[in-house]
């Protein structure tokens, strides 16, 4: 063991008055850092994260293949399903990014690591808005590997750089907000079963009831009225107007906007109050 | 410096009908090592939980550091470093990421060199580059005092420091804090149910039972209370506590379980006696403690401290662990 601390020079400590606030700028930093480190050291996330959706495109995108394109296009308006169902998968895999966000605090929370981070001036909003944007940066990893993917099947894409921005600012947006959601639904769960549950709970009803998959005419009313207030409808919607025909509704772009902002205030009052230590 | 590090005044924690922490009043000066000793489930962590502002306060209040623990938790936060029972640490990054990691949480604008200083004084330097999920057990636990030093804190928290530690790390960590004490001038607020433990560290002890206070000074103090041997005994066939109470130079007798503990000035003296009366009740069991800090507790609560209380398995520490002796 060596004794040599005098050298050592002590940190510069921004130590802050008992009056004011302590800034959250560089702990969420470090948590943000950290959510995205974990997840890229990690092969089988990505490997998962990437054969996920090239699955749904490759078999369930292949179920109209055989039929002919004037029933094709007459079901979903456009020729080839692939490129129909491609926002749709984009969006619905939103969905499931926020079940990982919710696992890896439940982890943080059964290996005690929570209690490292809050017992340092981290303040749990700061813990859960690190969190909830780590899980959708971690859901953009999708996006090139699908287009990559679609464009091996044949798919013709539209738009413009503007256009194609927004769309990946919107599904940014829909996994933010489902992010926030799953993590606030699960803030005081300990438990490993709680997010799968929950995902269970939430993806089925909101992928069908969406025009991810079909488009709503044939739905009946109201399932119909589900998909109309379901965010992953917009984002599809969406991103199928900009990759099949070029036109860009920004209207839904502001909803999602909107879905987004709504759940992350709602999860940082949750997880100020109730994100449990351990 | 004579000034409290650590100050509390009727702190108590309740969770629902259970009263885990009752009443307690602490002043540790600055500077100093104190020790909370006691057996599992005796409200130890909750202490600690309660002083980090990591759990309400039911009811008190406390200061660390200068601050009022439940008006500013996070200045508080800012002062004191914390070394966890089962060692917390995220085994996926490297010791030096861990310590990047840390110095964000923390908000330090320089770290580097006070890290570089820190591994090297624990001897951990050329292993900065290495995960910790590869580390032996005694350097993971050098690494989280590093962490806890990493921001210069005033006061340390460690909890159950060297629990199912080996005797060899055990050592080495104990004089690592006290090192640590000296030459880096933090208080140090410790919890043990090791009895050799609190004796080689602390300045001063408080035994805790139940959420209570029931013993508070220096090692020597503690000792000097009891200042008798303890002589436990069990039998067949029950002994009369007056008989016992009769024998020359008991000082009193109390029942324990199903035999009774005598406090005797001298156990060399009065054992041939105590043989001699209690051979016909058929003796099973007989026990001579000289006067330690276990006999403090023996003889304020009538049990050992590592017999526990209500200990119950701890089913996240043994996850933990198994995780750790597969990796």
């Amino acid at each position: 063991m060596s004794t040599g601390t005098e050298q050592v020079t002590l940190p510069e400590l921004r130590l802050v008055a008992a009056t004011h606030r302590i800034p959250q700028g560089t702990q969420f930093y470090g948590l943000y850092a950290r959510e995205l480190l974990r997840t890229f050291r990690n092969p089988w996330v990505l490997v998962i994260t990437v054969v996920q959706p090239f699955m749904w495109l490759a078999f369930f995108g292949s179920s109209f293949s055989a039929a002919p394109s004037s029933l094709v296009f007459g079901l979903f308006g456009t020729t080839s399903y692939i490129a129909f169902l491609l926002p749709g998968v984009l969006s619905t895999s939103m969905l499931s990014v926020g079940m990982f966000g919710s696992m890896s605090t439940i982890q943080d929370k059964r290996f005690g690591y929570m209690k490292r981070i809050l017992l340092t001036p981290t303040g749990k909003s700061t813990v859960f808005l690190a969190k909830a944007l780590g899980s959708a940066t971690r859901g953009l990893v999708q996006i090139p590997v699908m287009i990559v993917a679609a464009l091996a099947f044949g798919v013709h894409f539209s738009g413009d750089p503007l256009m194609w921005a927004g769309w990946v600012l919107g599904l940014v947006l829909l996994g933010l907000g489902f992010s926030a959601m799953f993590l606030a639904v699960t803030a005081s769960s300990t438990d490993w079963q709680t997010p799968g549950v929950i995902s269970n709970f939430i993806t089925m009803p909101l992928m069908f009831a969406s025009t991810a998959l079909f488009p709503s005419a044939n739905f009946p009313v109201w399932m119909r009225t589900i998909s109309e207030f379901n965010p992953v409808t917009y984002s599809a919607l969406f991103g199928r107007g900009i990759i099949l025909s070029g036109n860009a509704d920004w209207l839904y772009l502001g909803y999602l906007g909107i879905f987004a902002a709504i759940m992350v205030a709602l999860g940082t009052l949750v997880a100020a109050r109730y994100l449990r230590v351990e | 410096m004579t000034e409290s590090a650590i100050s509390a005044h009727g702190l108590t924690k309740r969770y629902g009908r259970l009263l885990a922490v009752d009443h307690v009043d602490l002043e540790v000066p600055s500077g100093s090592v104190f020790g909370l000793l006691g057996p599992n489930g005796a409200g130890k962590t909750t202490i600690i939980k309660l002083l980090t502002a990591l759990s309400d306060i039911t009811e008190g209040t406390a200061s660390v550091a200068g601050f009022d623990v439940q008006r500013n938790p996070m200045q508080v936060k800012q002062r004191i470093g914390w070394v966890a029972a089962e060692v917390i640490l995220d085994d996926d990054f490297t010791a030096w990421e861990n310590l990047w990691l840390q110095s964000k949480f923390q908000r330090l604008p320089e770290w580097k060199d006070r890290a570089t200083a820190l591994l090297k004084y624990f001897d951990l330097l050329e292993e900065k580059d290495r995960k910790v999920g590869t580390y032996s057990t005694g350097m993971r636990k050098k690494l989280e005092i590093a962490l806890a030093l990493l921001h210069n804190p005033s006061v340390i928290f460690m909890d159950e420091p060297t629990i199912g530690l080996d005797p060899g790390t055990r050592r080495m960590l104990w004089e690592l804090i006290s090192g640590v004490n000296r030459e880096f001038g933090v208080t140090v607020l410790l919890t043990s149910h090791y009895i050799e433990e609190a004796d080689a560290l602390c300045d001063r002890i408080a035994i805790i039972d139940h959420g209570k206070f029931v013993a508070l000074g220096t090692p020597s103090e503690l000792k000097a209370r009891v200042n008798a041997d303890l002589v436990e005994i069990e039998t067949a066939r029950p002994m009369d506590q007056a008989v016992l109470q009769g024998l020359p130079g008991v000082r009193d007798v109390r029942s324990q379980g199903k035999g009774w503990i005598l406090k005797v000035d001298s156990s060399e003296a009065m054992l041939p006696r105590l043989l001699e009366t209690a051979k016909e009740h058929a003796i099973r069991r007989i026990n001579v403690e000289k006067p330690s800090l276990e006999t403090v507790f023996l003889d304020l609560t009538g049990r050992r401290i590592d017999q526990g209380g209500n200990e119950t398995f701890d089913f996240r520490k043994f996850y933990t662990t198994v995780r750790r002796s597969r990796q």
